[in-house]
């Protein structure tokens, strides 16, 4: 018996070799494209815009492709990375597209669980047409520090759909403008909450799964002039917990967490949306692409049309503080390397399509956030919903997390501490320093023996 | 790696071929054959689906093997195991699990005895209130787990919603370190105290009638009958149920999964919990590998030792 | 038990017992255990009778504080959604629920073609290091699923059973393998090996008593063994959410998991779904209530 153990092992090790260190390079122009039918898999988790572009796709794609079919797997946020990597770990997908994360880049090319796009991009994707920084965020790595785009730097994705964190707000209660910066908005909630008895001032992203709690530390952190990490150096310890970061951390534990509802701990996307809706919060943050229901009458107690919800709800970029850094959210399109190669050249072609201007503002129309600057700046997508000119007003304002690929470490370690801040099961600063200290060992661990991931 | 599937996938047709032995063969030799044939089939998928896997892990634990980052897998001695037993990261973990399993397992042993002991001494709709009271433990842990996290809600959940209305303010359930621990413990022995419910009342069914006649002749008190003859005879069946129920919530992964997901931070994280993030977050398959062995390992050598001193119960 | 003593406050049935007379002796204490009974029956029912109640509510009374138990209006729509997609099409729930029956039906079927045969085995003949090999096969199914679930998987990426019925139908049958044995050895014992011999006597092999005499009298047992091994893998969460991801592939559990994280939480459909899910299963219960302890013991502890 352990013999047969050995030789499977061994036989496991031999196939990861070929796998090693880079990822599989796509052809530079699209290869003939099948006439047979054809289903093009995307996974992505399970919210509305999972179904906006399955159901945009199969409109629109299909004119062009009459042939090809689009389906999108959604699965749930909480199992949105696990779902992906242990397909890639399996070497084999039941996707064409893996619509990841930006900060899961990083370990995807790491394990060459996803096509090198560059040579593809070079001949096929207008790449003047976009602003350089959402290139570099969905597609490139390693990822620019700066937020500016490396010209130089491979490519292993193209923007699906863009996202920020919108600030929603009670006209009704704190008044038509919206606050301008951070100290602001904290009174305004404070007054909020004390004006309004049942009603509490602030809602946010808290739970620690995903990666909501530790967005919402990043966010604080980016507005009170913090850093996440010295990226040149791979320093984490003495950056993120530095002074700013300390500031950061008691803003958001001292000052917002007293703010929100009781037992809100634990709250997420779904969370924060019911709150808005149920009328339990004077401002709350939550991505741009999951605000769409907030609007719907069906599930708000605000109003009975979308013109009365939207006299009492507001939708403006956040406030800033000692700067005005907002969230980077919204995902990009990866060709998986495991899928058939019929289904990668449809793959290419979809994603060569899908930048074209006219469908970018087609898919605004449909509800979707583009990412090529005219479409942004066309009305088809201005006009599509509230939250829209605050995406298109957030984009020069975006910061990312760590592209890595200990990236699902390093966030884990922060959502945790940051949950465990909020909860009061650990002091702020001891939170901060934990997770700097812990973060960092994590990108120092390369070549220990043994007991990785504890 | 291709052995095992083909190996289950023969077993129907193992039994079938185990037909008639040819004639004229003794007795003994046929009985041995089918011996084999009926029991190796079984054998054969067990060893594909738990005792390989199981060596394969004992393997891989011993390396710093990846799952996704792939090259080769570097033997590393002992340094896993090391480095598991002397983090505190583990530590923490084995603390929160051992404090789980020692408040459910309790709570529901008592809680479960009573009831028990409550039915037991009914003489109608026995059965009824059995089944009703059996309820919760057929239930899926994900709809157990999903329920409870709708019910334990600090802003519209019931149980707030009935606090309040008595004139208690809002627990925050899920999470506060304290009670986010004490929700997994209640919600659990809300499913399982009808286990060892219904183990109990087949122990206290069976004490012999006559026992208690000749004890109430004596003029026995109540709580002298109890201690004397309902308890020892219950006690080895309630043991066995107190084992049975400790491997399992030791094991405990589900509930914790969906009703805190180990929050707040990470005070209601089991070890299995753990294992999952180094398993699944971190792909330290090697580590995670160690970590699961070390599990194994415990449960077998504390089992060994309960069944030894039941056996010496049962003997004594 | 804060619950518990909450909840025994509102509902409040045993209120309206009278306190216990200690002069009466035996009817007051017989009183007081009644109520005691029933307080803890309505605590343990409670949950389900609120998850009952919250499938058939309309989404705004769901989430009404207080809390609405009986002046709410009563609708269809959430048994509606579990089933039918908003395009009118099979819901990915609907799918879900049929991937459960067909993996948790062929992996009993599995378990129970290779464990009966073993079980028998086991009974009736002298095998060597009989009690070490039962103990050996109880105690594979201590492991921790998240433990087997990692060699599990990185077996199965190399055969390409990873999100794939089969898949889970052989774990499911390995995990309930032990338990048919275990339970389905005290059936057997139950009959008189005398049976088979009298018919070997009269000129049956082996194989043909088993086959005619003995097999019909063990199909009560089967049948039970057979709904528990179902339960296990009608229930089973783990190994469904690591090694399944598909929607053709999924079974109910992670799926019904997975209606909750998304941008707004349906909990009305959270409820019928877990209605709908959790009622074979009490109904099977139900049909094998006379084997419960064995079939929760792993036929370790029969009555």
């Amino acid at each position: 018996m352990l013999l047969l153990v050995t030789t499977v092992a061994a036989c496991g090790d031999g196939k990861d070799d070929g796998a090693k260190a880079s990822a599989p390079k796509a052809p530079a122009t699209i290869p003939e494209l099948t006439k047979d039918p054809l289903t093009l898999s995307f996974i992505w988790f399970d919210w509305p815009p999972a179904q906006a572009l399955e159901t945009f796709a199969n409109a629109e794609y299909k004119k062009e492709r009459p042939n090809a079919t689009i389906k999108v797997n959604t699965v749930p946020n909480a199992n949105w990375h696990d779902a992906m990597f242990t397909q890639f770990a399996a070497r084999k997908t039941d996707f064409d597209i893996a619509i990841l994360d930006s900060q899961h880049i990083g370990e995807a090319v790491t394990n060459g669980n996803i096509l090198d796009l560059t040579d593809f991009v070079k001949n096929n994707i207008e790449v003047t047409a976009y602003n350089p920084y959402l290139l570099a965020a969905y597609g490139q790595f390693p990822q620019a520090e700066t937020g500016k785009r490396d010209e130089n730097a491979s490519l292993y994705g193209l923007p699906l759909l863009g996202d920020t964190w919108t600030m929603i707000y009670r006209k009704d209660l704190i008044g038509d403008k919206p606050p301008q910066t951070w100290d602001q908005m904290i009174s305004a909630a404070e007054k909020c909450q004390a004006d309004n008895p049942g009603v509490s001032g602030l809602a946010f992203h808290q739970a620690n799964g995903s990666d909501a709690a530790a967005v919402t530390y990043n966010t604080v952190n980016g507005v009170y002039g913090g850093n996440l990490w010295d990226a040149k150096n791979r320093k984490i310890d003495g950056v993120l917990n530095d002074a700013a970061g300390q500031e950061a951390m008691d803003v958001l534990v001292n000052k917002m967490k007293p703010l929100t509802a009781k037992g809100s701990g634990n709250w997420f996307i779904d969370e924060v949306n019911a709150a808005v809706a149920q009328g339990k919060a004077c401002i709350a943050f939550n991505w741009i692409a999951a605000s769409g229901g907030l609007l719907d009458p069906k599930q708000s107690t605000l109003g009975t049309t979308r013109e009365q919800i939207l006299d009492k709800l507001g939708f403006a970029t956040l406030p800033s503080q000692k700067t005005n850094l907002v969230p980077l959210g919204g995902m990009g399109m990866h060709v998986s390397a495991y899928s058939a190669a019929a289904n990668q050249a449809e793959a290419l072609n979809f994603m060569k399509w899908f930048e074209r201007a006219d469908v970018q503002k087609k898919w605004a129309a449909a509800g979707g956030v583009p990412s090529r600057t005219d479409a942004l700046q066309s009305p088809e997508f201005l006009n599509a919903g509230p939250f829209n000119k605050v995406y298109a007003d957030s984009v020069p304002r975006m910061r990312d997390m760590w592209n890595v690929p200990e990236y699902a470490r390093l966030v884990d370690i922060e959502n945790t501490n940051v949950n465990a801040a909020l909860n009061g099961a650990k002091k702020p600063k001891d939170a901060l320093d934990d997770i700097a200290k812990e973060q960092q060992s994590v990108l120092d661990s390369s070549n220990r023996k043994g007991g990785g991931g504890l | 790696m291709k052995d095992p599937a083909p190996l289950t996938t023969d077993h129907p047709g193992q039994v079938v071929s185990a037909t008639p032995p040819a004639p004229g063969r003794s007795r003994r030799l046929s009985d041995r054959g089918l011996a084999v044939a009926f029991i190796s089939p079984a054998m054969l998928l067990l060893l594909a689906m738990s005792v390989f896997p199981l060596l394969w892990s004992l393997y891989l634990s011993f390396t710093d093997y990846s799952a996704t980052r792939g090259g080769p897998a570097n033997f590393i001695g002992f340094g896993n195991y090391t480095a598991i037993l002397t983090s505190a990261q583990v530590h923490t973990r084995a603390l929160t699990t051992l404090i789980y399993v020692i408040g459910a397992v309790g709570l529901q042993t008592v809680l479960g005895f009573g009831i028990a002991y409550l039915i037991s001494r009914r003489t109608h709709g026995r059965g009824v209130l059995t089944t009703l009271f059996l309820v919760p433990m057929m239930l899926s842990p994900v709809v157990v787990g999903l329920f409870w996290r709708f019910m334990l809600d600090a802003q519209f959940g019931v149980v707030n919603s009935m606090l309040s209305s008595v004139g208690l303010g809002q627990v925050e359930w899920l999470t506060r370190q304290r009670t986010a621990l004490i929700s997994l413990i209640v919600v659990d022995t809300w499913q399982w105290t009808p286990f060892i419910m219904l183990i109990a009342l087949a122990g206290l069914s069976a004490v012999p009638k006559y026992l208690y006649e000749a004890a109430s002749i004596d003029r026995a008190s109540e709580w002298f009958r109890f201690r004397t003859i309902t308890l020892p005879l219950v006690w080895p069946l309630l043991l066995i149920a107190v084992m049975f129920r400790a491997i399992e919530a030791f094991r405990l992964f589900d509930l914790v999964y969906i009703l805190t997901n180990g929050g707040p931070g990470v005070s209601t994280e089991t070890l299995s919990f753990h294992i999952y993030k180094v398993a699944f977050l971190g792909f330290n398959t090697g580590t995670a590998s160690a970590y699961g062995i070390l599990m194994v390992l415990v449960v077998i050598v504390l089992t060994q030792f309960y069944l030894r001193y039941l056996n010496k119960l049962k003997e004594g | 038990m804060a619950v518990s003593v909450d909840e025994a406050v509102s509902t409040g049935p045993a209120r309206d017992n009278p306190p216990p007379a200690r002069r009466l002796g035996g009817r007051g204490r017989s009183a007081l255990e009644v109520a005691l009974l029933t307080v803890l029956a309505v605590v343990m029912l409670f949950p389900v009778l609120w998850m009952i109640e919250t499938s058939i509510k309309e989404n705004r009374d769901v989430y009404a504080i207080p809390a609405k138990f009986f002046d709410f209006t009563v609708t269809l729509e959430h048994y509606r959604d579990v089933f039918v997609a908003p395009d009118g099409g099979r819901s990915a729930l609907s799918v879900s629920f049929l991937n459960s029956v067909v993996v948790a039906g062929v992996s009993t079927v599995l378990a129970t073609v290779l464990g009966v045969p073993a079980a028998w085995a086991y009974s009736r003949f002298a095998v060597k290091a009989k009690k070490d090999q039962l103990f050996f096969i109880l105690s594979t199914r201590f492991m921790p699923p998240v433990v087997v679930v990692i060699p599990i998987f990185l077996m199965y990426r190399q055969v390409g059973l990873i999100d794939n019925k089969l898949g889970l139908i052989l774990i499911y049958a390995a995990f309930n393998v032990p338990f048919t044995i275990w339970m389905m050895k005290g059936f057997v014992d139950e009959v008189p090996a005398e049976y088979e011999d009298a018919a070997m006597l009269d000129g049956y092999t082996r194989l043909q008593a088993f086959w005619k005499f003995t097999l019909p009298l063990l199909v009560p047992g089967i049948a039970a063994t057979a709904v528990f091994a179902l339960i296990f893998s009608w229930n089973e969460f783990v190994f469904a959410t690591f090694l399944t991801s598909s929607d053709s592939v999924r079974t109910a559990p992670p799926a019904i998991a997975g209606l909750i994280g998304g941008t707004t939480t349906d909990w009305g459909l959270v409820a019928a779904a877990s209605v709908v899910f959790a009622l074979p299963v009490l109904v099977f219960a139900y049909l094998v209530r006379r084997h419960l302890i064995a079939g929760v013991t792993l036929g370790a502890v029969r009555r």
